[in-house]
């Protein structure tokens, strides 16, 4: 009996989308979010039949575009600060603002790599000549770091060593390369890229908190769809992908 | 304009002149070749050297990272052997802006030799003057306004490059950080009115090399 | 002097340039029509052309043997060079031009001195100017200067006096005739004007598509000329193909376009003769029939009158185009008119035959 309703019930589902026409959502999304946000969108859209457009990059540049009227339905963001700039524009639906996910800071170094870094205070080490960061100036994830290392009262001794980098993903190829020595990027990059290690583990009382807001653009042209996709991405099948992937589930 | 804005225009303007100094005598020498002299695989030589000029600057810096990188031929063979570090230092600025500049420098040069009778080389010649004596002596100073201007031209490109310099040095402030990679910068972190102050900059410059560009030719033309 | 050019080999846009030969005058004249490969011979003694084969050599040394891949690269030749478009250094003064070959320690001999050279060719006004508003006659005589200051062994001159008209050219000529006879150079000029031949040749080489078709003193080759090739350029105003139509004690009666000539019989006879007569030799006379030794006399029309310096070419039409070279005071006393009828003498001897 319940397997037939719940086959009924999908079959519905079925109709109702395919006799609904296909909305597009775009969404804007931090760089770290890139493998999680598509294996969640590529199996929603199956299921809902709306397509997703994901645009994935520096938060700080997402914001930019945002502001500059960039055709965005969702920002999902890599720190408070950037949505919190979008809010005050008046340019979010602050009501549909959820911060549910959360990150941790890893240093790493290349898979082949010698080096051992046990503490914050080996960056300062002779043998690394250079440490890439996302831009500490724009981007959440060097802000994050550069917070990290002030905390530890670290930071002028290794800012002279920063390469900083257009996103977060820019600083791990940077370690990938080999071009650097080490990079400061989140727990969740690491775990993706199988030609770095993670040299050391930043605990989580030495950082700032990392949360990932996430909310509607005011503007959008699809806000009903938008909304949808929102409340899946808070759902727990959601977070069971994001948990697999590293992110911390926050509440 | 802070003393940070005055350390990126003088690393700017120091770091292109270099470049352009660098590439000068290679760039005159494959230019001469490629007026007066034929050999197999001369178009070949050609086409490499007009790639910066066709290619997409980020995919020229991309070819230059792969090779510069420390993983990579060439820069593996510098790390390990001289310890010594391209990508990501200045010498990274250094040479995406001679790569992108020197098809520009080796084209006008060419022409210009290729203007140059090489009946008055070879009167030179019989008169006994070598060949050293002969490119210095006649070839040069005959070619020198379209020598001058491929300097200018490759000056004023290396003043202006951003897609390749991006890719190899980053924009690290205070050491590889170049006009136009703090403009981009600037204007992706919201700081226009920092951005224009720095434009403006920029214009100044263009303008001075243009300037004293036709200063020089005006001068060579009234020549002895 | 001494210059050998054995077993040369040169392919060239028509034709091949092949040469075997020793010169040994003081003063050589390469002869031929343009494009004969006349400049290309001088380029690979200069040095500045290779050759497929080739073995120059200078006195006593060799300067070029492709057998042995050896060369002298052209700068050590010692080879002066004056080209036909003069090459002046555009961005050097005259003066600097004039020192551009100069040897570091002064010249031992007095006669290379920069002064005495600047004397002899008359262009001591010129020395501050630039090179671009001088005449041609100017620019001419700087050239020489320029070559002579760098002390050659040789000096090659490729249409020295082409791009000057009469009066300037014979200006020029003295100071070629100094040169060869004050400084002793010996030179090879290129030229096709049969008065620079004639004023300063010692002998003359007669090239055509990339051959030598003779060589020999000047009158030699302007007077018996060996075959019909070198007879069209070397000056014959008058060359047609006729017929020996009877021979007797020497003589030849020759049909020409239906013209009957009497001419002495060449040495190889055979029935069909290029027939040459050099302009010079045809006498205008108005009717009156006036006893000569002349064998032939030709009722012809005037077809046209052209001056050339002194003299005037007369082409005439006596049943065949013939040519007559004329005084311009014996054109007027005539009163020669376009299309008038007047009577042709050629003297039987200056008939030249050629066998074909």
């Amino acid at each position: 009996m319940k397997q037939f309703l719940a086959t009924g019930l999908g079959t519905l589902m079925l109709l109702v989308a395919t006799m609904v026409p296909a909305a597009e959502v775009n969404v804007f999304a931090a760089a770290s979010l890139t493998e999680s946000l598509r294996q969640i969108a590529t199996r929603y859209e199956l299921r809902s039949g709306d397509k997703l457009v994901l645009n994935f990059g520096a938060s700080s540049t997402l914001a930019r575009q945002i502001e500059a009227g960039a055709p965005a339905d969702i920002f999902f963001s890599a720190d408070e600060a950037r949505m919190d700039t979008l809010e005050k524009k008046g340019l979010m639906d602050a009501a549909t603002r959820k911060s549910r996910l959360g990150n941790a800071l890893v240093v790493v170094v290349a898979a082949d790599s010698k080096l051992e870094i046990r503490s914050a205070h080996d960056l300062t080490n002779a043998s690394i000549h250079r440490i890439a960061l996302a831009d500490p100036k724009a981007v959440p994830a060097g802000i994050y770091a550069k917070s990290w290392l002030a905390l530890q009262k670290l930071w002028p001794a290794v800012a002279p060593k920063v390469v900083p980098t257009e996103n977060v993903r820019g600083a791990l190829a940077g370690v990938e390369s080999g071009n650097v020595e080490a990079g400061v990027v989140y727990k969740t990059d690491a775990d993706i890229s199988k030609k770095v290690k993670i040299a050391y583990e930043v605990p989580l009382t030495d950082a700032p908190r990392i949360t990932y807001p996430m909310a509607l653009v005011k503007d959008s042209k699809q806000p009903a769809a938008a909304k949808l996709f929102l409340r899946h991405l808070a759902s727990d099948e959601a977070g069971q992908v994001f948990k697999r992937f590293g992110f911390i589930l926050l509440e | 304009m802070t003393a940070a804005e005055w350390q990126i225009v003088w690393f700017t303007t120091w770091v292109s002149a270099l470049s352009t100094a660098m590439i000068l005598p290679f760039g005159l020498a494959l230019a001469w070749a490629l007026a007066r002299r034929n050999w197999p695989g001369k178009s070949l030589v050609e086409t490499l050297v007009s790639l910066p000029l066709v290619l997409p600057p980020v995919a020229m810096g991309l070819i230059l990272l792969k090779l510069f990188g420390r993983r990579g031929p060439i820069g593996a063979f510098l790390h390990d052997r001289l310890d010594f570090d391209v990508i990501f230092t200045w010498h990274a600025v250094l040479l995406a802006l001679g790569v992108m500049s020197f098809p520009l420098l080796v084209r006008s040069a060419r022409v210009a030799f290729e203007e140059v009778n090489p009946r008055l080389e070879q009167i030179a010649r019989t008169l006994g003057a070598s060949r050293w004596r002969v490119f210095f002596s006649i070839t040069v100073p005959l070619a020198g306004r379209g020598i001058v201007a491929g300097m200018v031209l490759a000056f004023a490109r290396a003043l202006g490059e951003f897609g390749a310099t991006i890719m190899v040095a980053g924009n690290i402030p205070g050491k590889t950080s170049t006009l136009s990679l703090a403009i981009f910068q600037d204007v992706q972190l919201g700081e226009d009115s920092h951005a224009f102050r720095l434009l403006g900059v920029s214009v100044v410059l263009a303008f001075a090399a243009v300037w004293i560009s036709e200063l020089l030719l005006r001068r060579r033309k009234t020549a002895p | 002097m001494n210059l050998l050019l054995k077993n040369i080999s040169l392919p060239l846009a028509r034709f091949k340039l092949e040469v075997d030969l020793v010169i040994r005058s003081r003063v050589t004249i390469l002869f031929g029509p343009s494009g004969a490969g006349k400049t290309s011979l001088l380029d690979l003694i200069a040095g500045l052309r290779r050759a497929d084969s080739a073995f120059i050599q200078l006195d006593d040394r060799v300067l070029t043997d492709t057998a042995k891949r050896f060369s002298v690269p052209t700068h050590q030749r010692g080879i002066g060079y004056v080209p036909q478009d003069l090459a002046l250094f555009p961005h050097l003064s005259v003066r600097q031009n004039l020192r551009y070959g100069l040897k570091s320690g002064a010249a031992t001999n007095p006669l290379f001195r920069f002064d005495h050279i600047v004397d002899v060719l008359a262009i001591q006004p010129l020395l501050p100017r630039g090179v671009a508003d001088l005449s041609g006659g100017e620019k001419q005589r700087v050239a020489l200067a320029r070559a002579l200051l760098a002390s050659p062994r040789l000096l090659l001159l490729d249409e020295p006096l082409a791009s000057l008209d009469a009066p300037l050219k014979a200006r020029i000529i003295p100071y070629l005739v100094r040169i060869r006879d004050e400084f002793r150079i010996p030179m090879l000029c290129v030229t096709h004007d049969r008065l620079e031949a004639l004023s300063l040749a010692d002998e003359i080489v007669v090239l055509a598509d990339g051959r030598v078709l003779q060589t020999g003193p000047p009158l030699d080759v302007f007077n018996r000329p060996a075959n019909a090739a070198v007879a069209q350029f070397a000056g014959v105003e008058t060359l047609h193909l006729g017929r020996i139509t009877h021979r007797h004690e020497g003589l030849a009666t020759v049909n020409l376009h239906g013209a009957t000539l009497t001419a002495v019989v060449p040495e190889t006879a055979t029935p069909e003769v290029f027939v040459c007569i050099r302009g010079e030799d045809v006498i205008l006379q108005r009717e009156g029939a006036a006893v000569s030794s002349v064998r032939n006399r030709l009722s012809a029309r005037i077809v046209s009158l052209r001056l050339e310096g002194a003299l005037v070419r007369v082409e005439l039409d006596a049943g065949f185009p013939l040519f007559a070279l004329i005084t311009r005071p014996a054109c007027t006393e005539l009163g020669l008119r376009e299309g008038e009828p007047i009577t042709a003498l050629i003297k039987a001897p200056a008939i030249h035959l050629i066998p074909h």
